[in-house]
């Protein structure tokens, strides 16, 4: 079995490197926005983060498609490490979310459509993991999976688009095709933004990558427990 | 075959990194220097002067030791200001010069200080002074950052914990089948 936490890995270098800069740039370069203080830095966290746990379910229902397709557990493997690691990413959107609220809407959570379904989310991605553990592994397990993944997948554009469908008090869309013209960000703050969403991309790839051989070596031992029965039977035959 | 191209694929990692550091470098090395060029003063509102139709036209600040400074404005000027309810006005100048009159009236009023950004003596911004609130919203900084590294760690943690089960029941099957 291989070292799946290896330290010198290029892309954990790589993800490092860039988190020094992303930090550089969130506390010390970018100016203090005007309306809302220093709490607005949380932004240069939390909409990573939740591009994050989306880009996450993209992965699982893409991964899913492609294993409902080829047949190939390789694709089963992928769908699962970016469910485990999109599981992470989409608690730490609804957490940095609420702490954010807390001093700006003077809330902690408010029922509005972008909340709610960022929390659907969340729970979709706890349904998948939790039917994977305790649906008998398999083929079939493989395939229900595939078809919840799928399912899962319907809420990423509800979610994008709830703040445009559902005015509330929600910030509109700021990045990618339905965003605001009059809400984007300036020019400082924007590319701030790219830059740790860029980060957080890196690490959610590194984290899938080293989850995936983590669920490659559970297979094998799977195989190698099957093995190991097998032979203890045909000794005692 | 394959070590020549985990070492191509290594080196182009390599060439990657290095290229999207010295981007990035050079793009804050170029807006550090363009975000230096506004300087910040924090006071006392001592004078509010508006035209005939009650918009704003200039104003004055005194700072902490008491030095008056009058600041010009522009239509871009931005306004973040709030009444003695707490409740956060933002426009600028071009879009409500007779408003933000008003605003800085009752600041004058209140003496509750603000913060200016400003360059050539023109006014960027008028904020409430950040001081007044920095504290707060600090705490919310923290605790954004600290949970975020803290369930980042925690899941690297138990991704390392499941890593060594898997190898010790590996090994031991293995020796096991001999």
């Amino acid at each position: 079995m291989t070292k799946v936490l290896n330290l010198l890995d290029p892309l954990l270098i790589l993800s490092a490197a860039l988190m020094g800069l992303t930090l550089y740039l969130i506390f010390v370069w970018v100016p203090t926005e005007l309306n809302q203080g220093a709490v607005q830095r949380i932004l240069y966290f939390h909409v990573p983060v939740a591009w994050g746990s989306m880009l996450g379910i993209f992965v699982v229902s893409g991964s899913s498609f492609m294993y409902l397709w080829k047949k190939n557990e390789k694709w089963d493997r992928l769908a699962v490490a970016s469910a485990e690691v999109g599981v992470v990413f989409g608690g730490l959107m609804l957490l940095t979310g609420m702490i954010w609220a807390r001093p700006v809407w003077a809330v902690w959570w408010t029922g509005e459509a972008k909340l709610t379904t960022a929390l659907i989310l969340f729970f979709i991605y706890v349904a998948y993991l939790m039917f994977r553990a305790y649906f008998p592994p398999g083929a079939q397990r493989m395939r229900l999976a595939a078809i919840i993944g799928l399912i899962g997948a319907i809420d990423t554009p509800i979610i994008y688009f709830a703040a445009n469908l559902w005015a509330d008090a929600h910030p509109p869309i700021i990045a990618g095709p339905a965003a605001d013209a009059e809400s984007t960000l300036g020019s400082d703050l924007g590319m701030v933004l790219l830059a740790s969403t860029l980060t957080f991309t890196f690490i959610f790839i590194y984290l899938v990558q080293t989850r995936y051989k983590i669920r490659k070596s559970e297979d094998d031992l799977i195989e190698l427990k099957r093995a190991s029965t097998a032979a203890v039977m045909t000794g005692a035959n | 075959m394959t070590v020549t191209r985990t070492i191509t694929r290594a080196g182009a990692l390599r060439i990657a990194f290095a290229m999207i550091v010295a981007l990035s470098l050079s793009i804050v090395q170029t807006n550090v220097s363009s975000a230096q060029d506004a300087s910040v003063l924090s006071g006392i509102v001592v004078g509010v002067e508006t035209d005939e139709n009650g918009n704003l036209t200039r104003f004055a600040v005194s700072d902490s030791s008491g030095e008056v400074t009058t600041f010009e404005l522009s239509a871009d000027t931005q306004y973040g200001l709030e009444n003695q309810a707490g409740d956060r006005w933002v426009s600028n100048q071009g879009d409500e010069p007779s408003e933000a009159a008003r605003r800085l009236r009752d600041h004058r009023e209140r003496f509750a200080p603000i913060t200016v950004s400003f360059e050539n003596g023109t006014a960027l911004s008028v904020v409430e002074r950040e001081e007044g609130k920095l504290e707060a919203n600090l705490g919310y900084l923290f605790a954004v950052f600290a949970i975020t590294w803290a369930l980042f760690f925690a899941y690297v943690l138990y991704v390392g914990s499941k890593q060594r089960v898997l190898q010790h029941e590996i090994a031991k099957l293995q020796d096991k089948l001999g």
